[in-house]
């Protein structure tokens, strides 16, 4: 039987890396990160591009980069990686934790405390249900980035992009770079679901058509696919009679959304939001199982990867101070509430034992100044604009918590001045 | 090559027939031009295994079918099939409909159906609390199951194979070959002749045009899609049996199912096209299924869709099965024009068509048994149903088994090879026979992986690998390689 872990992180990206970190500067004494692949750093191994870490290093890094510096830390600090192993099970009356792994086999183990920063998984072709065949070369946008920059393989010629996330935006490039044709990105909304910066970098440097309020109605083709029909769609998302255009292609790329990957954190009993679809936290990070933490993508999906590694520290810490049995039950939990135009907000719950980041993104865009706050009073911010595919922040500390013994649940907003 | 039997088409008709006549001294070749098995109508359909009382008395369907069911709650256990022995209700919704529901517990009496009963709405819903509230009757047949069709058709063939059958995938039949005497001596295919007194027509959509080569013009194959939504695993919670609306002229209507995995699915429709392979689903199909499903089950939760599909049936003019030996030229065989209950009854088809051979074809081949018969076949290792201690042993003779490859289905490595072993040359088949890339994600994480291991195991270069056959490449080239070719001379 393997030594006692005081704290076990599922995910070794850039939350897990980070969670390690933290749980190991908290003084935990055994901190262990599982991870699948056969290498460290989750999906920003194969991010090649530019444009991480602005934020906590003050200089543009590449994904890779930005990794091997956190991975750096985390060996000088004394966390212990696994690679090659995969939790296929949590259990959750014990919060055993299954791993398989070629050279130990199947393993139990049984941590203190668990930190999950499985990170997200993208949106598939089957949760937008386009009608038509169902040929080769349909891809989603990070499908395709792994056959490029990790194989070294083309997916396609001629490509045509659904869903402005930002994964579609920087393939679309990386599709002119080696050589394919772009022939536009489509997005059934009329705002794009990625970084204003990406779409200029990406779309607008290269010259590639994007539409808004536009969407593939049809896909053409069995064994590989020819083309897609496009048609703009009217308020309601429903495609305009008259407005299809058949485009040819022998590559669809879906950059149509994420979703946190939270199978394990079902299988652990924990509440999942139905907004977020995310574990259920508070400002500690700790979800609805007392021993089980959360960071990163796997509860939110953020823009920046620099907020992922800052929860990932916390959830860390959070989870070494569990396992030390710093944290008592009769924490406060004052609930989050979203204001009208809120879509989806984490932490759900302030306890007053920490300064608080509340990461939310707005429903509608405000292209005018608008002010985001917390009521009542703990919170004001002006802003330029508010965009849905631009998260905000909410910063309350937890001197304000504790000030307000009676405070029974904070409402964030954000309203045009 | 010689042969004493070749079967055309490998779907579950074809497959039965193949397991069926392997339990004699024949020589056997099944030939289809897929690339992988189940294709055609046996991997796009509702994986029913019929209760029997949907079928006119006197109907050829109703022969085989009640036969059929009972010999699939058989066979699972000899093939090693997941069969979800489910039951199912049809509902009516007003009075015409429950005098129909007594029409059909008439017919399922004289077919032989076990346990036919009608119970109240209410019954049913303290059975299945989700569904409609305005459903006042309903047809219980506690015999009809469902069952993993990929799995079957692939047990089936792998159970002939085991004892001496061949199987020819990617060997598309393009006519037939006859002797001085204008009976049947073989097929022509794309891969060469196959010579046998005895060809068996199991097609599919394609049996009338098989059978027309034969000079069979008797059925015409109205070629008729049904599309389908498939949901994610756990919504499969919602009902506990089979669906089905109360069937109208147009056929068996919509039904709400969960498949043996434990997916709901929803379909199908029933739309005549002239194009047997059109296998793509349509704005009009997809909205027809969904209003049918909540007319069932209210609550369907489509937003929990991951992938629509849609499968072609082989409808006749008559609406039932065309099977038998023609009299000119000797040696042919229809076992033709089979749709739905075609999986239920094809064990029973497959046994009656034995038997027509020893009594109406003897002058050509003589079927003696196999006394080395095994009737056994296991399935590869399902890592996701085994309970731990399996898991560690299997992990431990094999760490193949410790490596997962398909995350939403929980697929091992171990599985992936095993698939490739029994036959499996694309990332569909790999999918058909592990159930890897059926999940939530529809293959984002694991078909870049699983088209690694074909690579790898096949000695093949990952852009020669095709996601089902023919035209169907993942991949158009090498990255740096693809853009110097594009560039041209400028680089030379």
């Amino acid at each position: 039987m393997s030594k006692n872990i005081d704290v076990l992180i599922i995910g070794a990206g850039p939350a897990g890396v980070a969670a390690g970190i933290g749980a190991r500067r908290e003084g935990a004494e055994n901190v262990v990160v599982l991870e699948r692949d056969w290498d460290l750093g989750g999906i920003l191994q194969q991010c090649i591009h530019p444009g991480f870490g602005l934020r906590t290093f003050k200089e543009e890094l590449t994904g890779p980069e930005y990794m091997h510096r956190f991975i750096k830390i985390a060996h000088e600090e004394g966390v212990e990686f696994r690679t090659n192993t995969m939790v296929f099970q949590i259990d959750r009356e014990t919060n055993t934790v299954w791993t398989m792994n070629k050279e130990r086999g199947i393993e139990a183990l049984n941590p203190k405390a668990i930190v999950l920063t499985m990170g997200c998984r993208e949106r598939p072709l089957g949760a937008i249900r386009i009608p038509g065949g169902r040929p080769a070369g349909i891809y989603t946008a990070g499908t395709a980035q792994r056959f490029v920059n990790m194989e070294g393989y083309m997916p396609g010629k001629r490509a045509v992009i659904l869903g402005s996330g930002d994964i579609g935006l920087i393939m679309a490039r990386r599709m002119i770079w080696e050589g394919a044709e772009v022939e536009g990105v489509y997005e059934v909304m009329s705002w794009p679901g990625g970084l204003r910066r990406n779409i200029a970098q990406c779309l607008d440097d290269y010259g590639i058509p994007f539409h808004l309020k536009t969407t593939v109605t049809k896909i053409h083709g069995q064994d590989r696919l020819e083309g897609v029909t496009v048609a703009q769609v009217d308020d309601h998302m429903t495609p305009i009679k008259g407005t299809e255009r058949y485009v040819e292609c022998d590559t669809l790329l879906l950059a149509i959304g994420l979703i946190p990957e939270n199978e394990l954190s079902r299988m652990a009993g924990i509440d999942i939001h139905p907004v977020t679809g995310g574990p259920v936290v508070n400002d500690l990070l700790q979800t609805t199982n007392p021993a089980v933490f959360a960071a990163g993508n796997v509860v939110i999906v953020y823009d920046l990867v620099d907020n992922v590694s800052d929860e990932g520290l916390i959830a860390g810490a959070s989870a070494a101070k569990f396992a030390a049995g710093k944290i008592s039950a009769g924490t406060r939990r004052i609930p989050v509430k979203g204001g009208e135009n809120v879509r989806l907000y984490s932490p759900q719950f302030v306890t007053g034992e920490t300064d608080a980041t509340i990461f939310m993104r707005v429903t509608h865009p405000i292209e005018q100044a608008c002010r985001v706050f917390a009521e009542p009073g703990l919170y004001s911010q002006r802003l330029r604009y508010a965009r849905p595919g631009e998260m905000n922040e909410v910063k309350i500390k937890a001197e304000q918590i504790r000030n307000l013994p009676d405070l029974k649940e904070i409402v964030i907003d954000i309203q045009p001045v | 090559m010689n042969y004493d039997v070749v079967i055309i088409g490998s779907g579950i008709t074809g497959a039965s027939i193949a397991r069926e006549l392997s339990k004699y001294k024949l020589k056997l070749a099944v030939l289809d031009k897929a690339s992988e098995l189940p294709a055609g109508a046996s991997r796009a359909n509702s994986s029913m295994i019929h209760g029997g009382f949907d079928d006119k008395p006197g109907t050829v369907k109703a022969k085989f079918c009640v036969p059929g069911n009972k010999m699939w709650h058989k066979l699972k256990d000899e093939l090693d099939v997941h069969l979800d022995e489910c039951g199912s209700y049809v509902c009516a919704f007003n009075d015409d409909e429950v005098k129909h529901l007594e029409k059909l517990l008439e017919q399922g009496k004289a077919n032989g159906a076990p346990g036919v009963e009608i119970v109240s709405g209410d019954v049913m819903r303290s059975r299945e609390p989700n569904v409609s509230p305005e459903i006042v009757a309903a047809l219980w047949s506690p015999e009809a199951a469902i069952i993993n069709n990929f799995e079957a058709v692939n047990a089936m063939i792998e159970s002939a194979k085991i004892n001496g059958a061949e199987l020819f995938l990617e060997t598309h039949v393009t006519g037939l070959l006859f002797d001085d005497k204008g009976d049947i001596h073989g097929v022509k295919t794309n891969k060469g002749e196959y010579l046998a007194p005895v060809v068996i027509n199991a097609g599919g959509v394609h049996s009338g045009e098989i059978a027309s080569w034969a000079g069979d013009n008797s059925f015409k194959i109205i070629p008729t899609k049904g599309e389908y939504y498939l949901l994610d695993r756990t919504t499969g919670g919602l009902i506990t049996s089979f669906l089905f609306a109360c069937p109208s002229k147009a056929g068996k209507g919509i039904t709400v199912l969960r498949t043996a995995e434990g997916n709901l699915m929803s379909g199908p429709t029933a739309t005549e096209q002239d194009d047997p392979e059109d296998r793509s689903t349509t704005p009009e199909g997809l909205a027809e299924v969904l209003k049918g499903a909540r007319k069932l089950l209210p609550n369907f939760p489509v937003n929990m869709n991951i992938t629509t599909f849609a499968g072609v049936r082989a409808n006749t003019e008559s609406g039932d099965f065309e099977i038998g030996a023609l009299a000119k030229p000797r040696g042919f065989v229809n076992a033709a024009g089979i749709k739905s209950p075609g999986f239920t009854s094809s064990p029973a088809i497959a046994e009656y068509i034995a038997q027509l051979l020893k009594e109406e074809l003897a002058d050509r081949i003589t079927l003696t048994p196999n006394d080395k018969f095994i009737p056994e076949r296991r399935n590869i290792p399902r890592f996701l149903y085994m309970d731990m201690e399996s898991r560690k042993a299997l992990a431990e003779k094999d760490p193949a088994y410790a490596q997962i490859v398909c995350r939403c289905e929980t697929v091992t490595e171990g599985q992936v090879l095993e698939a490739i072993r029994r036959g499996a040359r694309t990332v569909t088949a790999v999918k058909m026979m592990t159930r890897a890339g059926t999940g939530r994600c529809q293959g984002g994480f694991c078909c870049p992986r699983v088209a690694e291991i074909l690579s790898r195991e096949l000695g093949l270069p990952l852009d020669e690998v095709t996601r089902h056959g023919g035209e169907s490449k993942l991949l158009v080239g090498k990255t740096k390689e693809f853009l110097l070719k594009k560039e041209g001379a400028t680089n030379e």
